[in-house]
């Protein structure tokens, strides 16, 4: 209150009041208002990724520019409930919000993401297509990798049946969170596809009997890694090269039925407040310098074809040629309308 | 005039008063909670469809499907159990040592209680946190057990009942305890002393005498520890894992994991329903017994 109280003082009015009718004498309202500065609330996921995208978008490219960007920070599911619970409000509490390719399909078929006007992002000519949704914009992506110590695994997997088998016993790990994934990765593996999980049940359940550890979230699936309780795991190559920096004796392998795609991304409510400005906001996201410094420090590779990635890192995070072609996106129709019945079967059978 | 004029206005303040101290409280609670509650069982009665999430309607399909499906059914009894054996052996323990905090005459005392008080500083999940390290396959406990020799192949700890159990009898001990310390307390020492004297013994004065004058601090230390662990949250989370599953997390789910908002009402409400009910039973229970 008291600084609403302070920000409304005479002073500001009448320098607000004069800005408005200089802005009107150069020949009216700036069309990109959003970039002559303004606050923006981004909703986004907690530790890392909030740090890096202050460390190398909000800093670097928008402080400057007189913005000022505070993040909202929570799981994505508490996000995608607040945006539906505020769904009737003409004025939502967020102007971005970061979520994954198909969470972000899902708030748009529940109505609730503004179409994004591309005009207003210049940089968006560099975005891969695949990047490029009507109704939200792809930062980075990865994909779906085996992840194995070759310690405890002799023999090499080259494919999702082989990582999902149950002769591994108690040394394979399983991240509940990752459950879509996880059913996607066994559907593929037992002869079902982007449009099918279903044949990957049993492989599951099999996995599950032989004693297959059921872990609750990535970060507890790194440290049975490294403590070597767990052998082998499905995993974001991303995470892979993380956990390879932190000292995880692993080894990554594409897998042959093909690399499912995680692809993470903004949209804007319908009911954002700073729409401009969360468009100058996207557009920055996607400037070669921010991407170069999420591929280097996150270890996912950018949305954009102008970044210049080191070699190096390039070779550590990327994927060849050859992997490139397997790279597999997901059916986001399927996955929204069989969601709950995934879960339900995951809660119910899998781990009951 | 100013003589008489004085008690009558005073006589009509303290009804202005009373409300007046009532009001603010009342009105937090009915918009805190009574209006959450009202608006949470009308959505309870909406129907579901994965993209609208809500559509409104007046059906008890969802509590229908709660108590057809064996699934959630289990998960109810297994929260029930859970809370039950958790309340019991707080209880159990916590009388001893209310007992020596109401009766003992140390200049200590006051650090005693703030010892049982302390753990009330760190947050459920932070002691979770320290139970996962004492738990774990290479934790503490696992640690010892190889160490000495006793085990070659570390025990399961993590992710089972045992882990729910120890977590949330450690979260709600300090609440037993100063509740029935705080009982104990006002039982004067002398009617001990006259059981004792009358030649009654000390598990005699304790079942006749101690037990029946703290039973006001008993029930409601059971009733206090039964609901926090019929709610409980962060503990069944981080030491039950993703295989022992509870009420609160499973409701939970529903609303963020599923978004199904109208069955995690219903199942809040099924929650809230079974807690109030066993609450009030077990109590009329007791109460019944040592009327008699």
């Amino acid at each position: 209150m008291d600084n609403y109280d302070s920000f409304l003082t005479r002073r500001r009015l009448l320098k607000a009041a004069g800005a408005l009718a200089g802005a009107s004498a150069f020949g009216g309202w700036s069309p990109a208002w959003g970039q002559s500065g303004g606050r923006i609330v981004l909703g986004t996921w907690g530790g890392d990724y909030s740090k890096l995208l202050a460390k190398n978008i909000d800093t670097p490219l928008l402080v400057p520019k007189k913005y000022e960007v505070v993040h909202d920070i929570g799981g994505d599911p508490e996000r995608r409930a607040k945006m539906r619970a505020e769904a009737r409000l003409p004025r939502g509490t967020s102007d971005l919000q970061g979520l994954s390719a198909a969470q972000m399909y899902e708030m748009n078929e529940a109505g609730l993401c503004l179409p994004i006007d591309y005009a207003k992002i210049p940089n968006s000519q560099y975005l891969l297509p695949q990047m490029k949704y009507p109704y939200g914009v792809g930062h980075i992506y990865s994909g779906k990798v085996i992840l194995y110590n070759p310690k405890l695994i002799t023999t090499p997997p080259t494919s999702f049946a082989d990582a999902l088998d149950p002769k591994h016993g108690n040394k394979l790990g399983i991240i509940d969170i990752q459950y879509q994934f996880t059913m996607m990765a066994a559907g593929l593996a037992s002869g079902g596809s982007m449009t099918n999980y279903e044949p990957g049940k049993e492989r599951l359940m099999a996995c599950r009997k032989a004693g297959a550890k059921i872990l609750p979230t990535n970060e507890a699936m790194a440290q049975a890694l490294q403590n070597e309780e767990v052998g082998i795991c499905i995993m974001w190559k991303a995470r892979a090269v993380q956990w390879q920096k932190a000292g995880a004796k692993v080894d990554t392998v594409a897998p042959k039925e093909g690399i499912p795609l995680y692809i993470s991304g903004f949209v804007i409510p319908k009911n954002a407040q700073n729409k401009d400005a969360a468009h100058f906001w996207l557009n920055e996201m996607l400037q070669p310098s921010a991407q170069e410094a999420f591929a280097e420090d996150m270890g996912y590779n950018g949305s954009v074809t102008n970044a210049k990635i080191p070699a190096e890192t390039e070779k550590r995070i990327g994927f060849t040629a050859e992997e490139r072609k397997r790279l597999i996106d997901l059916d986001y129709g399927y996955l929204a309308k069989n969601d709950s019945a995934l879960k339900e079967w995951w809660d119910k059978t899998f781990k009951g | 005039m100013t003589a008489v004029a004085a008690p009558l206005a005073r006589s009509s303040a303290p009804g202005w008063t009373a409300a007046a101290m009532v009001a603010p409280a009342s009105i937090v609670v009915t918009i805190g909670i009574v209006l959450p509650i009202v608006i949470l069982f009308r959505y309870s009665l909406n129907q579901f469809t994965p993209a609208k999430v809500m559509v409104d309607a007046v059906t008890l399909e969802n509590y229908t499907r709660f108590f057809t499906d064996p699934f959630y059914r289990a998960v109810l009894f297994r929260t029930i159990r859970v809370a039950a054996l958790c309340t019991a052996i707080c209880v159990v323990l916590a009388f001893p040592m209310a007992y020596c905090l109401a009766r003992t005459r140390s200049r200590f005392k006051n650090l005693l209680l703030m010892a049982v008080i302390l753990p009330l500083f760190v947050g459920n999940a932070v002691r979770a946190a320290g139970w996962m390290v004492l738990f774990g396959n290479r934790g503490f406990v696992n640690s010892i057990l190889i160490g000495s020799g006793v085990i070659r192949e570390p025990l399961q700890i993590m992710y089972t009942e045992f882990a729910v159990v120890v977590g949330v009898i450690a979260v709600n001990l300090p609440f037993v305890v100063l509740t029935l310390q705080a009982v104990l307390e006002g039982i004067d020492r002398a009617i001990e002393e006259a059981a004792l004297g009358l030649g009654a013994g000390p598990w005699r004065t304790f079942r006749h005498v101690i037990f029946p004058l703290a039973l006001p601090g008993v029930i409601t230390g059971t009733i206090l520890s039964f609901i926090l662990a019929m709610n409980a949250y962060a503990t069944p989370v981080l030491l039950g894992g993703p295989t022992f599953q509870m009420m609160g997390p499973t409701v939970y789910n529903q609303f963020a994991g599923l978004t199904n908002w109208p069955f995690g009402a219903a199942m809040a409400f099924v929650l809230m329903t079974a807690t109030l009910l066993l609450t009030v039973t077990s109590n009329w229970l007791a109460q019944g017994r040592y009327r008699r």
